[in-house]
């Protein structure tokens, strides 16, 4: 461990500039309206780069570099399809929400359908994919304070958890607008200075690359330390020097064979291997060559059915991105149509710069820091990179400024995410209001902080995928035929939502409990789109076609705001609500 | 929170409104501006969905192809996928051009007519 001076310093730097900016801002932020949307009042470029910052998450900062790290090539669609999702949205759902002046998805489904059931079963989905994508933030804090201090996991749930709540009820939207955009270019920073002086090392080092035949090797003597317990498998004999507990035996220092199977070391054994040895995998991980992790679709690193879980991803991620409750809103703060395109453009692009660093960070890792797939911690790999491969000071000073932007990256995606969850419970369990949201944002963030103490091993962005798989189940069909199908009724709605997200949520509830990952069974669960996104359409398609009696009064009127230009005098203003005097 | 759509009953029945809404339904140019947004909002999205799929499968079919090295860790099939990233962005580019130029112009029309009518 490198010295935890610079990585608090970073934290705190962080936190400090949040509330800083976040305070700043507060005295514009007025009315209800102000909190929720920042008054439409924001250019696309702040636009594009608060978008941008309350997006890119700890799946975005940690998991990508990680899952590629482990599974390689086929995980680029993760970053791809989180870029996509925007397109999707752009064209198929953007516009005619924004004409409809409603705020949140439960909004949409009200006005749409006129029931308040329908309302409520969006309320709940909202804050179920809130909180499922809340989740993989925390342990991501938890998991990169430990790396730059050496302070347990939940700590860093807590902080962010603390900072969050404090933000969003001191400042609301319109200072999470600036906050936002900051962020992005922190985030963007952190990893775009350490990756030079990543690559000016390796090219140093003889542009060192992966043995096509075997699965990754230590290069140089390591010494792992096993931070929880963890069971591994090891596929070529080394004789490892161990100190602490491995295989129910306590060691100190003593030299000892490793056999091929599996091996459990407990929590604060530090194995040593020697140069060349091949790395062994964490049981869930599989050892691939390096031919494998190469090629798409190879399976490499224990994924079965590589052709159908890409598929599935991609629908997820494509079809997921519309039903985020803190991606939506954010439309909201364009001031017309033609803003609102060229924000997605801009978007588009400060996305997809930002994608290249973790890639490279992935590739890298496969190299320098393979120990992670022993450990199975392979999220640390963007955070551990610079002190191992660039070292001294320069190492310790640039691993600070990384563990700067993935803080960044916590905060910025759970603040975003509390506003929304907040901005629902208030509406719709806590009766309207600023006092009450501020309670709600407490609430929004402490369920999930507590399931994070209890699920430490979970990778950021698989959780992070399966919110999304929830919100494809769920609120794509209702948007897409809500906007597009004249003959949806509220039961239809209903039983589409009720079916299609109780299915992916069962699959997603299933998979981060450990069911199998192997087999068909273990496809299915861990990317349950590909089945449940056309069972919701189904559903909502046959249901609706049964009770057409039921088809909202209003419809004819509602598609017409739904589709007529946005500058006709049609078009109410959103209702400001004034808060209580 | 009430919404400004029509779904609201208190919203409902407003005359001035009613005929505002029904004028518009049944105009030409509002038909034509929902045939021009359909014509292009469903063959993009399906086009660009058979894409990728498309590219998956070519992935799998070139896989030497993919494995080769440029340079270290990085294959062809890395900076393949990392080109994705440029073809989201030329489609979006399409959308975006299209409705400059097809969808806005008829909406500002519309809305000309309808002030038009006002006065």
């Amino acid at each position: 461990m490198s010295d935890p001076t610079y990585g608090v310093l970073a934290v705190t730097a962080v936190t400090l500039a949040t509330i800083l900016i976040g305070s700043f801002a507060l005295r514009f932020s007025r009315t209800t309206s102000d909190f929720y949307v920042a008054s439409r009042s924001v250019s696309p470029v702040w636009n594009a780069s608060a978008i941008g910052g309350e997006y890119l998450s700890a799946a975005s900062f940690l998991g990508v570099a990680g899952l590629i790290l482990t599974y390689g090539v086929d995980m680029l669609w993760f970053p791809v399809g989180y870029t996509a999702g925007y397109l999707v949205l752009l064209v198929l759902v953007a516009a005619p929400l924004r004409r409809s002046g409603a705020y949140t998805l439960p909004d949409f489904a009200q006005a749409r359908l006129e029931s308040m059931l329908v309302r409520r079963i969006a309320s709940v989905m909202v804050v179920l994919i809130g909180w499922l994508y809340l989740l993989p933030q925390f342990v991501g804090a938890g998991l990169t304070l430990r790396v730059a201090t050496g302070v347990p996991g939940w700590l860093g749930g807590l902080l962010v958890a603390v900072i969050v709540v404090f933000s969003v009820a001191t400042g609301g939207m319109r200072s999470i607008t600036f906050v936002q955009a900051f962020q992005y270019w922190l985030k963007l920073t952190a990893l775009a200075v350490p990756v030079v002086f990543l690559l000016i090392a390796w090219q140093a080092d003889g542009r060192p690359a992966l043995d096509d035949s075997r699965p990754p090797t230590f290069r140089e003597r390591t010494t792992v330390t096993v931070r929880t317990d963890v069971s591994f498998v090891v596929t070529d004999p080394v004789r490892t020097v161990v100190t602490g507990r491995l295989d129910g035996t306590t060691y100190d220092a003593a030299t000892r064979r490793l056999d091929v199977g599996a091996h459990v070391a407990r929590e604060g054994a530090r194995l040593t291997f020697p140069a060349g040895a091949v790395v062994p995998h964490a049981e869930k991980l599989e050892p691939s060559s390096g031919h494998d992790w190469a090629r798409p679709l190879s399976g490499a690193g224990g994924r079965d059915h590589p052709l159908y879980s890409t598929y599935s991803l991609i629908l997820a991620l494509f079809f997921g991105t519309m039903g985020l409750p803190h991606v939506l809103v954010r439309f909201y703060t364009n001031p017309d149509g033609r803003a609102a395109r060229r924000t997605t453009l801009v978007v588009l692009v400060l996305l997809g710069a930002f994608y290249l660093f973790p890639t490279v960070y992935g590739v890298l890792a496969r190299i320098y820091t393979p120990d992670l797939l022993l450990t199975g911690a392979t999220d640390g790999a963007v955070l551990l990179l610079p002190q191992r491969v660039v070292g001294g000071l320069a190492g310790d000073l640039l691993g600070a400024l990384v563990t700067a932007g993935a803080f960044a990256a916590f905060l910025s995606t759970s603040s975003g995410l509390t506003v929304s969850v907040a901005g629902v419970l208030s509406q719709d369990v806590l009766r309207g209001g600023v006092r009450d949201f501020r309670v709600a944002g407490a609430l929004a963030v402490t369920v999930p902080f507590l399931v994070s103490l209890g699920a430490g091993s979970l990778a950021v962005a698989d959780v992070v995928g399966l919110a999304f798989a929830v919100a494809a189940a769920s609120f794509c069909p209702l948007l897409l035929l809500g906007i597009w199908w004249r003959r949806l009724t509220d039961v239809g709605a209903a039983a589409g939502l009720l079916v299609g997200g109780g299915l992916a949520t069962a699959a997603v509830a299933a998979t981060i409990g450990g069911a199998t990952r192997s087999g068909w069974l273990g496809a299915l669960l861990a990317q349950p789109a590909a089945w449940t996104v056309p069972i919701a359409f189904l559903v909502m398609v046959v249901v609706s076609r049964h009770t057409q009696h039921r088809v909202p009064p209003n419809v004819r009127r509602t598609l017409v705001r739904l589709h007529a230009p946005e500058s006709l005098p049609l078009r109410r203003d959103p209702p400001v609500h004034r808060r209580p005097a | 929170m009430s919404s400004s759509l029509g779904g609201n009953t208190h919203t409902g029945h407003d005359p001035a409104d009613e005929s505002a809404f029904a004028r518009i339904q049944q105009s030409e140019q509002f038909q034509t501006l929902r045939r021009r947004h359909r014509a292009i909002v469903f063959p993009l999205t399906a086009i660009f969905l058979a894409w990728y799929f498309a590219y998956v499968l070519l992935a799998d079919y070139a896989h030497g192809f993919m494995s080769q090295r440029i340079s270290g860790n990085i294959t062809v099939g890395l900076v393949m996928g990392l080109l994705q990233f440029a073809s989201t962005f030329v489609i979006t580019t399409i959308y975006v051009r299209y409705a400059n130029k097809n969808l806005d112009p008829l909406a500002e029309e519309i809305r000309h007519d309808l002030e038009g009518d006002a006065r």
